[in-house]
């Protein structure tokens, strides 16, 4: 758009581009925008600017990704993996530690697996300030969820929901938009088929050299293309992490250059060769 | 003065009965004014009156003390409410079908009322109507003279208070020093959750009865009667404690706790009556308004939701850590009830790496070439870090003692007593291991018998 513009410009009025001195922002709008015009304009390539307040995600890549630079408050975020219990804590706790600041409370429901507060701790986390609703059946969930979200008591609610339906997150949804803190759905990578009422929605995996991969599938925004890396080390593992190890994709991929060599030369003169790296 | 006169719906006959639903009644209304009456109690259509003059800038002005009164006492079962500036008059206007004693200047409405809605006035009616009189108005028209020498001196004096000519005076309703209340039930229930219809009221009465001492309940016990057509082995009937953490007297929280709990309770046979009774009692702090707007808190306190979860799923499902000095992972971190006290004081922080999701039970691992498998081949990066002790630590757990008896290869069920006392001594090298799939893992290696390891997974850094 801006090269057929200069084109236009160029051939028809040549002093015209010199009055309008082009940068920036006059070289993409012909006519000249007053302050607050302008202010006003959402254009289609920047992010949704969002109603409600959010919360910083303690990463600054998928900061700047976000409308509003921050999980949303006042509605939902859905975190799809693979499988669950993988990254959760890896991926909120930088914003958990600041609802945990504010002295507000963090309520988990039903986690797949136990939450060990020792390692919560590493990550900042009190556990005065965290519930876990040990809730097992699909209905249990999603009613206690409901019910949390309702009352707008917690300052940051996760829910694992792996089993719930479209109409149900979106009965969710309405409900969260009067509730303060950000709402966040643990949910299965299968569900990035379905549609969601869920204003943001990401997939996570995880990345093996201490980063998360983090795609959004969902903003209110341009679509979001390729993957961001966010480097996360569990809480306490720094200390114990020497250079080698700061890359175990290298130390994987060795090995498996190693088994590889070992299954294919066998037979052939390539097995002695093999051998020594094993040993070493 | 600004008086109510609430006209109760269907009382009983039996007169003890009838008094204690009016006593009932009285008590929510003792929540607004001490200046509660109850008035012929005992004769064709009783009524208690209020006078809450004084109380309007309490509760935030007439109109909204007005609406609260009109909602609640529908509640309560109250057939009509009215109101006016003298009590009688009020009590008139109410038996009359109005509501608003307001409308008109009181002497003009009154005028227009029937004798049967005085009861004084009403005694004399057969001789009135041969008067030809019909109304308050036409009554009062007649020469005093002459009304005090025909008539007993209560009808002169009963029509001066109702116009406001002479004062009233009643014995105040006094607040119960504790709180029972009984309600018959309109037709038999044999649902336990349709008996909630009927504890609303008395849930209602309670808070008022709180608010007037200016208290919050603790625990309050529901019980109900079976009725008379019940079989044998179905007993009187049963009863309910229902338990809050803080002290409350939010009727719609007590009322979404009794329902959690009703929800759970099956009834033996039809049940005919409740009674509610406040067990545990604590004076509550009276929160002050601010003067500045504030931010505003919407919604309920967390206490209150996790409490109403609670009573859904169970109080063992609604949990909140507590760290425990151990070096063992499995007995690092305890979890309590929510509502249960916080322990003061607070332990020393464990400097070693510890994962953030652990699972139950360690899982064992297959292994390959000697290296654990957990969704692919594991790669191990940091550790061993041992974890070894506990034989401190005594417990004759039927769980213990079955792993016990496995591994003696034993597989007879012995019983939980029966099992010998062991400790939970455990001798296990900790690492740190990555799976492309899996994430970042816990796993630790532990010796079996016969010279054999064995590797487990406990859990992850998720």
């Amino acid at each position: 758009m801006a090269i057929s513009l200069l084109w236009a410009d160029g051939e028809n009025t040549p002093p015209v581009p010199q009055s309008f001195t082009p940068s920036g922002v006059a070289q993409r709008w012909p006519v000249g925008l007053p302050h607050a015009v302008e202010a006003a304009i959402w254009r289609g390539d920047a992010l949704g600017s969002p109603v409600a307040s959010t919360l910083g995600t303690g990463f600054e890549a998928l900061d700047a990704e976000l409308p509003g630079n921050g999980w949303p408050c006042q509605s939902l975020t859905e975190v799809l993996q693979v499988q669950p219990s993988v990254l959760e804590w890896r991926l909120l706790a930088p914003a958990m530690r600041v609802v945990v600041a504010q002295g507000k409370q963090i309520v988990v429901v039903g986690p797949p697996k136990a939450p060990h507060l020792p390692g919560l701790r590493h990550l900042g986390l009190d556990e005065r300030q965290l519930v876990w609703v040990n809730a097992d059946k699909p209905v249990e969930r999603l009613w206690a969820t409901e019910q949390l979200i309702r009352a707008n008591a917690a300052g940051m609610l996760v829910s694992w929901l792996p089993q719930a339906r479209q109409e149900q997150i979106r009965r969710l949804q309405v409900c969260a938009q009067s509730c303060d803190g950000p709402v966040i759905l643990c949910r299965p990578e299968s569900a990035a088929h379905e549609a969601s009422a869920a204003p943001l929605r990401l997939q996570a995996r995880l990345g093996v050299d201490w980063e998360l991969h983090v795609h959004l599938l969902k903003r209110k925004g341009p679509p979001h293309e390729g993957e961001l890396r966010l480097p996360s080390i569990p809480g306490g593992l720094e200390t114990v992490l020497t250079p080698r190890l700061r890359y175990p994709s290298r130390l994987i991929a060795a090995r498996q250059c190693r088994e590889l060599s070992h299954a294919v030369g066998s037979p052939s003169s390539r097995q002695p060769s093999g051998r020594p790296a094993a040993a070493h | 003065m600004l008086w109510a006169a609430l006209l109760p719906d269907s009382l009983p006959d039996d007169p003890q009965r009838r008094t204690e639903a009016l006593d009932g009644l009285a008590t929510w209304c003792l929540q607004f004014t001490p200046r509660v009456a109850v008035l012929e109690a005992l004769l064709q259509c009783p009524a208690v009156v209020m006078e809450m003059e004084q109380s309007l800038r309490l509760f935030g002005g007439k109109r909204r003390l007005v609406e609260r009164v009109r909602e609640e006492s529908r509640d309560l079962g109250v057939r009509q409410l009215s109101w006016a500036p003298t009590s009688l008059a009020a009590l008139a206007v109410a038996r009359a079908g109005l509501s608003n004693g307001f409308a008109k200047p009181l002497a003009q409405l009154l005028d227009a009322l029937p004798l049967e809605t005085l009861t004084q006035v009403a005694t004399h009616q057969a001789t009135l109507a041969r008067l030809g009189c019909r109304t308050l108005g036409q009554v009062r028209a007649l020469p005093r003279g002459g009304l005090s020498r025909r008539f007993d001196s209560q009808l002169l004096a009963t029509l001066d208070q109702v116009y406001g000519l002479r004062p009233e005076t009643y014995p105040w309703a006094q607040l119960p020093e504790t709180f029972h209340a009984k309600l018959e039930l309109m037709a038999r229930v044999e649902h336990a959750p349709a008996i909630l219809f009927g504890a609303r009221r008395l849930v209602l009465q309670m808070a008022g009865w709180l608010m007037a001492r200016r208290s919050g309940v603790t625990a309050f016990t529901l019980r109900w009667c079976h009725d008379a057509m019940r079989s044998k082995s179905a007993g009187d009937g049963g009863e309910l404690t229902v338990r809050t953490a803080q002290a409350t007297r939010d009727t719609e929280h007590l009322i979404r706790l009794l329902a959690e709990h009703l929800d759970k309770v099956e009834l033996l046979a039809p049940v005919g009556d409740l009674e509610l009774l406040a067990t545990e009692v604590q004076s509550l702090e009276e929160k002050s308004f601010s003067m500045l707007p504030e931010a505003r808190q919407s919604g309920e306190s967390l206490a209150l939701v996790l409490e109403r979860i609670a009573a859904r799923l169970g109080p063992d499902r609604v949990l909140r850590p507590v760290i425990l000095e151990d070096h063992r992972m499995e007995w690092m971190c305890r979890w309590r009830p929510a509502p249960e006290p916080a322990p003061r004081a607070r332990s020393c922080m464990v400097e070693v790496p510890q994962p953030t999701f652990i699972l139950a039970k360690p899982l064992r691992l297959a292994t390959q070439n000697n290296r654990p498998l957990y969704q692919g081949v594991l790669q191990l990066l940091a550790g061993p870090h041992r974890v070894e002790g506990g034989w401190w630590d005594r417990t004759t757990q039927s769980e213990e003692g079955e792993r016990v008896g496995e591994g003696k290869g034993k597989g007879e069920g012995a019983p939980a007593p029966a099992s010998p006392e062991t400790t939970r001594h455990s001798a296990r090298d900790y690492w740190v291991a990555v799976s492309e799939h899996a994430g970042v893992l816990w796993i630790f290696q532990m010796r079996l018998a016969k010279e054999e390891t064995a590797w487990f997974l406990h859990g992850t850094f998720a």
